[in-house]
């Protein structure tokens, strides 16, 4: 999941958490606001009236010969009672109550006080009816309910934007560094605007290692580049005073048989010198890609080349190629070498009386020539390394290689951007398909 | 036929005097660009030898040289710098052809042969062989007014190249750099050689054995032509 779409579902799931802990909390919440404000609005009443009392006297409020005096509003929301207190003790305190009032039983807020008088002992009560309290509550509740959701839609929306905006120079490095390039072709260095530094951090850090690959890549190439082609002049030297020392009469046929066996190490040199060369220009892309060849010519070339090493394992050889496709855009020279060194590794690793076969066709809009053999096969474990330069399976030991067969097949590939993909099960044979881009065939 | 041999290295050079020397021709040799582009100012040759990497001269500048002061003169680059582009740009400049380093001997001076064949126009080139008649030019062999037309292409490389090379051994490895040589590939061995002179001695037996194509025992195949 991108980090982008994380932050957002956290911060949704957060905020809805919170508006859900709230809306469970919101009744018990305004219910508390309001008893306090209840409450003091009853100790504000109760000071009121004990103030009036203190200088006006009791006497205004409840008659002479009378013991209590209650007041209260038509509806009985609230109300205020005065009346002599035979009880012992003091009391001073809100609490909820039902009182009967003409007949309806209402609940009550209410305030009870004591106070002396006149010598004597009052007890003070102001109420207000716990309707008229409740009234105020549901409106209370969906108001801060509104603002709440709108306050959070808010910052949700906000989050959102931000964290886009701050996350937007992640998405370019990822998008620009790592995506878009093709290793190791990273191409220059464009700045990721950001001020965040972390980012800037990242993409200066990315960059540098990038570099360093780079670096290290364009010295190993120039370092196989200046390295066989250093090597080229003193083996032609090597090769030229062998060649001139075998075809003089006066060196006898024994001292002959060791300049052959120097001549095949020295054919061996230059093998694996020519390819190391062949794979580091190619590498360093010096070959031009502007040949077309129809694909059943260029495997008939390959066969023409190979028909020999066929006819001496008495492999029988099969191509079922559509006559109609065009190889463009591609370097013949290369292409040819890349059949050759596919099909001659078919030969290489077949059994004596086997098959080869070579099935061009068009797989779901894709274009496939694959090689299969009838061969010894690659076991599961070496199959991954094979087109490793130097790397020799224990197969091949057999065989008069270098390891660089597949290697060459691989940078080949990679140039003209055609795609490999190896099956083989061992003891039956392998199949080395090929497929290529659109661009390359033309039909 | 004169020579100029253009090699910085001098035991290169040398081995390229040896050689040539060996197949008749006159040879000069000079290891810098200098005294090179003196000799070509000064004298006629029917081959210049250039190889592209002195030390004091670029190869191409050169040939420049040569086209203009030895314009009959046939000039092969040789070269260790095997870039695709230097080949292009030689061969524009005016080479006759191009030889990247490290080259058999043989195949030089069976370029130099063919390169002669070609830029003259010599008459028909045919050699005979036992009765079997090779015609180098039009790459046949016939016995008697007989067209033998099963020999494929590689086989008739080969014969062409024994011939070209008559009475010397070559050796499984020259064969095989000589008709395998541009194709990059990962064997360092190759007995192919022998399959491909056996299938040639069985399509010649038909006609007449093929004596002249020997087989010398550890070494390698010459054609052998009496006098």
């Amino acid at each position: 999941m991108k980090l982008k779409t994380k932050l957002t579902l956290f911060n949704t799931l957060s905020k809805l958490v919170i508006v859900t802990i709230f809306v469970l909390l919101l009744p018990a919440l305004i219910k508390k606001v309001n008893q306090n404000y209840t409450d003091s609005r009853l100790l504000k009443q109760k000071d009121k009236l004990l103030k009036i009392i203190k200088s006006q006297g009791i006497k205004s409020y409840i008659d002479a010969g009378e013991n209590s005096a209650s007041y209260y509003t038509p509806l009985k929301e609230d109300y205020v009672s005065l009346s002599v207190d035979s009880m012992p003790g003091n009391i001073d305190t809100i609490k909820n109550e039902k009182r009967k009032l003409e007949g309806d039983t209402i609940e009550y807020r209410i305030l009870s006080h004591n106070f002396r008088a006149d010598d004597k002992k009052y007890i003070l009560e102001v109420a207000i009816s716990v309707d008229a309290i409740n009234e105020t509550t549901r409106p209370f509740q969906n108001i801060a309910f509104m603002i709440l959701l709108g306050m959070i839609l808010l910052t949700i929306m906000a989050d959102q934007l931000y964290s886009n905006y701050i996350l937007r120079p992640l998405g370019q490095i990822i998008k620009t560094k790592l995506i878009a390039h093709k290793f190791p072709n990273f191409g220059s260095y464009e700045k990721v605007e950001t001020t965040t530094s972390d980012f800037e951090y990242l993409d200066i850090s990315i960059h540098k290692m990038i570099e360093t690959i780079e670096n290290t890549f364009q010295k190993e190439r120039e370092f196989i580049s200046n390295a066989s082609h250093e090597l080229m002049t003193p083996i032609s030297i090597l090769q030229s005073k062998i060649e001139n020392m075998f075809g003089r009469d006066d060196v006898v046929d024994d001292v002959k048989t060791r300049l052959l066996e120097m001549q095949r190490i020295l054919n061996r040199l230059k093998s694996i010198t020519k390819t190391l060369l062949l794979i580091s220009q190619i590498e360093n892309e010096q070959f031009l890609k502007e040949d077309k060849i129809p694909l059943s010519e260029l495997l008939q070339e390959v066969h023409d080349e190979i028909s020999i090493r066929l006819q001496d394992k008495n492999i029988s050889y099969e191509a079922i190629v559509p006559e109609n496709w065009m190889l463009v855009n591609v370097n013949k020279f290369l292409l040819f070498n890349l059949f050759f060194n596919l099909i001659n590794n078919a030969v290489k690793y077949n059994r004596e009386n086997g098959t080869i076969k070579i099935v061009a066709k068009e797989e779901n809009g894709a274009y496939t020539v694959s090689i299969i053999d009838s061969g010894i096969g690659i076991s599961t474990e070496d199959l991954p390394f094979i087109f490793n330069r130097f790397k020799k399976m224990r197969a091949s030991l057999q065989q008069d290689s270098f390891g660089l067969g597949l290697p060459i097949v691989k940078s080949i590939a990679g140039f003209h951007e055609i795609k490999i993909e190896v099956e083989s099960e061992k003891d039956k044979g392998s199949t080395f398909k090929l497929i290529f881009p659109a661009f390359l065939i033309e039909i | 036929m004169n020579v100029l041999i253009i090699e910085d290295e001098k035991a290169l050079a040398a081995e390229l005097e040896i050689f040539l020397v060996n197949y008749n021709y006159i040879c000069e040799v000079c290891y810098d660009g200098a005294s090179a582009s003196e000799k070509i100012a000064v004298n006629l040759y029917d081959f210049i030898l250039i190889d592209l990497g002195l030390p004091d001269y670029d190869g191409l500048d050169l040939l420049k040289e040569a086209k203009k002061s030895n314009p009959e003169a046939i000039c092969m680059i040789l070269t260790a710098r095997a870039e695709v582009y230097d080949r292009i740009k030689g061969l524009d400049l005016g080479a006759d052809d191009y030889l990247p380093k490290p080259f058999s001997l043989l195949e030089l001076q069976s370029r130099m042969q063919a390169i002669t064949r070609r830029k003259f126009g010599l008459k028909q080139n045919l050699v005979d062989l036992g009765g079997f008649l090779i015609n180098l030019t039009d790459r046949t062999i016939s016995y008697y007014n007989n067209e033998i037309n099963t020999i494929t292409k590689k086989e008739f490389d080969l014969i062409a190249y024994l011939l070209l090379h008559k009475n010397r051994t070559l050796t499984r490895s020259q064969l095989s750099e000589h008709i395998w040589g541009s194709i990059i590939n990962d064997d360092y061995d190759s007995n192919y050689i022998d399959a491909h002179i056996k299938n040639i001695r069985k399509k010649l037996n038909a006609y007449a054995a093929p004596d002249w194509l020997e087989t010398v025992r550890g070494l390698g195949y010459k054609i052998k032509v009496n006098g």
